[in-house]
């Protein structure tokens, strides 16, 4: 089902998020309409405040909608119950957040085991399945290492591999590299690249144009709508030259 | 290219052409690949008649005749030192985008918010191809650092680009 | 499976992870624990040591006794010694020893006067309750032998002079029974006629030679005191401590079955006014368990106190703990975990802490109820360790989780239900700004004006701390009231009474438990309060506080809710007080004054060396550590 090119893993319809009232009222999503497709990597740009960490929390089942439809994998998220959300986000969605937000008290290996353990997986699996993933983000042997001991960019490389730990329809990724210094950036964004290479849905909502560049579909935002959609096509490495002078 | 780059690549020690070559290709990494084959040569020749580099013969009689090793003159050497303590650099030309959206606006030719944004997809774009050559490049080599210094240098025009459009949204509203 | 892998190994880390807070949850709880196993321990401890008792004494299945009867005021029937010896011959009775002349008098020794029973037996042995020595020889004439609870609360061992009545004697031996207590074995004493009904006012009146008539015949009718002692002698000095019509007989009976005994109490007591009165081994028996029993219902009421304490130290420190929690619940509940296991997750924390505190508790209680009932209220050996029976587990237990579960309930569902972005964005709870405390402070000098604004940071603590320091001085009130009233109930020298000096004992131990958990709760607040408030204390410094003024400040911010909390407490304390007891007796002024000053004293004491600690780390290395 989810080779299937054409098949919207994700779709939002007239989705609002309002909060406060009378003159406060601040319409943080304000009528965004949105199809992700499998395998597809869809970037949201805009400067801070604009709406698009709300927008990703309500489409990550995170957060509620004041008003439209949120539908994953054919199935409408925005008006079920917590429980049943909370299983959504444990199976079908994987998060990345700014802050990493791992669990300080358990290891790495541990974080990562964390979504499939609430699944219901037996330890042994779910260790199994962590240990690969961490293989797979470059961690293999930062396994039994708390948060604390590891930098930024591996702390966000455990989160990565922990959103992935149930397989999930689809990856949301918040600000992934706020909180990294360039080189770091590059490691999650070489990452984020072998997923979007590997056939995950992945949608990433940031200010960093270098994340950005990288998705197949960018949608810029303000003030909680849609302004532009572009799919970056075109361009070569041979004019990468004349950036630097390096022509002539 | 500057000739003044081939002068430096030739300060450490007399070298051939190729070897002059292959060097640059490893400190440009993917963006040596753009850089025509000859173009060191005939950098080489020109610095030559200057009278900043000499050839000297192939030291073998294997070694084909065209295979020269380039060495410093004097002056090559005096110019090679009087270059690394120039600070001149690269000046980004943005009068020339800014006087664009202030003509079209003013003329009322296109909405200067249509120029930033087609500008913005042309920078991403290229910022794409600058991130896609700096993830394939492995880290720490010298070829990565300058291509992180591309990207950085698209950010900030991207950057610049936002807050022209910030601009003209505001005065758009206005009018 | 993994679920519950996970719920435990989260609740393990997050123990782990703050070990210090860990032990003083379970320090808590377990001193909560520890009390109430005592209480119930003790329960139905005397049986077995009375059961030995018995069988090495021969004990009496039934102890019968007549008394003169008083027709009129001051006036006395002689005793009918007929109604006794009949029984002698009732159906089921195969054996009995007396009867024996006895009456009640007054000992003295070591300075000390109190009344006690004179029993006068034969110097051979029976076969019928024949009290067992523990020291010297039985009665001989001009020789007295004292019961073993007795000598040991009289301080007197054989060879130790005594005088009864005037008269001196020698301690020749020390020895136990099974028929000993003092107040419901009457021995036929008039009062024990009317043992169902009320006490007539005559018999509280004063000594008969005040009586108008004149009457001589000098006869005690005043009911015998709680504590009377029991001393035997020869059946001829018996005789000689009082006018014949005065004496009382006693006489112990053996029957073929035991277990009949109650029935032949019903079968044979008299159905009107009279002076023959039984009593079945079972109801002395029963006699024997309430001195322990006394000392089990202060243990079950102030552990029910304790807990309650316990409660709030879980409090303050769950409450505390929950807060840095919030991003954790973010977090669980972004990668998938529904309310509920978030919920458990926070919860099980709690339940592991319990669970330990709850063996601690009983292994503590365990170990420790021997020592509680151990003089063993005169029985042969040691009262052995109190069985621990499935019930006291499972109410020891089910207590220590309630506590855990009550004081963290809510927290735990409150942060389940957060919203998991709110949970996400908050990683801790953002100090308040109490507007008004703040501009107060302005008028204040440095350290009040740095207590305040910390005070103004966290409310919400401020009152937990006065809550907890409120609910340990209405304990210390509880039991300084308990020991008020347990001195106005007893009417003789406290120093006699063996269950007054163990319940004496119990409630020191309660006091010092209470004053130990405050004093932690005290020192986890303040350590609370000068983590918290370091960076503010930090910038302080910056500004030209010294650390002494900041230490101080930290300090005030403890003492000033301790005050309010010590003041509170006192009411709090006579009010529970009122509600535990019927008692009125309430501790004097002076007391309650000493309770709130000390309580202040020690708690400012007790914050100096957190707050000290906190305020001498350097200023930079703070403020730098608080960098985003």
């Amino acid at each position: 089902m989810r080779d299937t090119a054409d098949t919207a893993v994700l779709r939002a319809r007239g989705l609002r998020k309002e909060y406060g009232t009378g003159e406060g009222l601040v319409r943080a999503v304000d009528g965004v309409d949105l199809d992700v497709a499998a395998g597809e990597t869809v970037a949201v740009m805009g400067p801070s405040g604009c709406g698009k960490s709300t927008l990703l929390h309500l489409l990550g089942g995170l957060d509620r909608p004041s008003s439209g439809e949120v539908w994953l994998g054919g199935r409408r998220i925005d008006q079920i119950g917590e429980r049943a959300l909370a299983r959504v986000r444990r199976t079908d969605v994987g998060i990345v957040f700014q802050a990493f937000h791992l669990m300080d008290e358990l290891t790495a290996v541990e974080n990562v085991e964390l979504p499939a353990l609430l699944a219901g997986r037996s330890p042994s699996v779910a260790r199994r399945q962590a240990a690969s993933l961490l293989e797979r983000v470059g961690l293999a042997d930062r396994a039994g290492f708390l948060p604390s001991a590891l930098s930024g960019g591996q702390r966000q490389r455990v989160a990565i591999a922990r959103a992935l730990s149930n397989e999930p329809l689809i990856v949301f990724a918040d600000e992934p590299t706020g909180n990294l210094d360039s080189a770091a950036t590059v490691d999650v964004l070489r990452l984020f690249d072998s997923l979007r290479v590997a056939g995950q849905t992945l949608v990433i909502v940031t200010h960093d144009a270098r994340i950005a560049a990288t998705a197949d579909r960018l949608i810029s935002m303000r003030d909680g709508a849609f302004v532009d959609e572009t799919r970056l096509t075109g361009g070569s490495t041979g004019q990468l030259g004349a950036l630097v002078g390096l022509e002539g | 290219m500057q000739q003044e780059v081939v002068l430096a690549m030739l300060a450490k020690e007399p070298s051939h052409g190729y070897q002059l070559r292959e060097r640059l290709r490893q400190a440009l990494g993917p963006l040596g690949d753009a850089m025509n084959a000859g173009h060191v040569y005939v950098t080489l020749t020109r610095l030559e008649r200057a009278g900043l580099v000499a050839a000297e013969p192939p030291t073998a009689a294997r070694e084909r005749p065209d295979r020269k090793t380039y060495g410093l003159t004097p002056a090559g050497q005096q110019r090679v030192a009087e270059w690394l303590a120039e600070v001149s650099w690269p000046k980004p030309d943005l009068a020339e985008f800014h006087l664009k959206l202030i003509a079209a606006a003013a003329a009322g030719l296109a909405d200067p918010l249509t120029i930033v944004d087609t500008q913005r997809r042309e920078l991403l774009r290229r910022l794409r191809d600058a991130q896609r050559a700096a993830m394939a490049e492995p880290d720490g080599t010298d070829a990565a650092l300058l291509l992180e210094g591309i990207v950085l240098r698209l950010q900030a025009d991207l950057r610049w680009l936002e807050a022209c459009e910030q601009s003209w949204t505001g005065r758009g509203s206005r009018s | 499976m993994g679920r519950v892998l996970l719920v435990g190994r989260l609740a393990v880390r997050n123990v782990r992870r703050r070990p210090a807070e860990a032990a003083l949850l379970v320090l808590a709880i377990m001193a909560a624990t520890t009390i109430l196993t005592l209480g119930l321990a003790l329960h139905g401890v005397t049986d077995d040591p009375y059961q030995r008792t018995r069988e090495a004494t021969a004990g009496a299945d039934i102890v019968a006794s007549v008394g003169p009867l008083e027709v009129a005021p001051g006036r006395a029937a002689p005793v009918d010694l007929a109604k006794l010896e009949a029984l002698t011959d009732a159906p089921g009775v195969v054996d009995h020893g007396g009867p024996y002349p006895a009456t009640t008098t007054q000992l003295e020794a070591n300075g000390v006067r109190t009344e006690v029973w004179a029993v006068g037996r034969d110097s051979a042995a029976v076969s019928v309750d024949q009290p067992k020595l523990t020291q010297g020889s039985w009665v001989q004439d001009g020789g007295v032998v004292i019961e073993a609870a007795f000598a040991n609360a009289l301080d007197v061992g054989a060879g130790d002079q005594v005088t009864l009545n005037g008269r001196s004697f020698q301690v020749v031996g020390v020895a136990v029974t099974a028929a000993a207590p003092y107040t419901h074995v009457c021995f036929g004493h008039p009062v024990c006629s009317f043992f169902f009904g009320s006490v007539p006012a005559w018999v509280r009146q004063g000594p008969p030679a005040e009586r108008p008539d004149g009457q001589t015949a000098t006869v005690d009718v005043g009911p015998p005191p709680d504590d009377a002692g029991l001393v035997w002698l020869t059946r001829t000095d018996a005789r000689g401590l009082a006018p014949a019509a005065a004496l009382s007989y006693v006489m112990n009976l053996k029957l073929a079955d035991p277990a009949a005994a109650p029935g032949f109490v019903d079968a044979h007591s008299p159905t009107s006014w009279d002076a023959l009165f039984l009593a079945s081994w079972l109801d002395i028996r029963e006699t024997y368990g309430e001195f322990v029993q006394g000392a089990q219902r202060a243990l079950v009421t102030f552990s029910s106190l304790l807990a309650v304490l316990a409660m709030a130290s879980v409090a303050v420190l769950v409450g505390g703990r929950m807060a840095d929690q919030t991003r954790r619940v973010g977090l669980l509940k972004a990668v998938g975990g529904t309310p509920g296991l978030v919920a458990v997750v926070l919860l099980a924390e709690y339940m592991v802490l319990a669970v330990l505190a709850a063996t601690g508790g009983l292994t503590v209680g365990w170990l420790a109820a021997p020592l509680l009932s151990d003089p063993g209220a005169g029985l042969l050996g040691s009262a052995g360790a109190p069985s621990l029976t499935l019930s006291t587990v499972g109410v020891v237990t089910g207590v220590a989780l309630g506590v855990a579960m009550v004081a963290s309930f809510a927290s735990a569902v409150r942060a389940a239900r957060t919203s998991t972005v709110h949970a996400l964005a908050d990683s801790a709870r953002r100090p308040r700004r109490t507007r008004w405390l703040i501009a107060l402070s302005t008028r204040l000098p440095v350290p009040l004006l740095l207590g305040l604004r910390v005070i103004a940071r966290r409310p919400r603590r401020v009152v937990l701390g006065a809550a907890s320091i409120a609910v340990t001085v209405s304990g210390i009130v509880v039991v300084l009231a308990g020991r008020a009233a347990m001195a106005s109930d007893w009417e003789g020298p406290s120093s006699l009474d063996p269950q007054a000096d163990r319940a004496n004992q119990v409630l020191l131990v309660i006091t010092i438990v209470l004053v130990g958990l405050a004093a932690i709760n005290a020192i986890v607040i303040t350590w609370a309060a000068a983590l918290d408030a370091r960076h503010a204390s930090a910038l302080a410094r910056a500004l030209g506080a010294t650390p002494g003024e900041v230490s101080a400040g930290l300090s005030a911010a403890q003492v000033l809710p301790a005050f309010a909390g010590a003041v509170l407490g006192v009411p709090a304390g006579l009010a529970l007080w009122a509600a535990l007891s019927n008692d009125e007796a309430n501790p004097t002024y002076w007391q309650l004054l000493a309770v709130v000053a000390g309580t202040v004293l020690v708690v400012a004491a007790l914050t100096t060396i957190p707050a000290r600690i906190g305020a001498r780390r350097p200023t930079a290395e703070i403020l730098q550590a608080e960098l985003p």
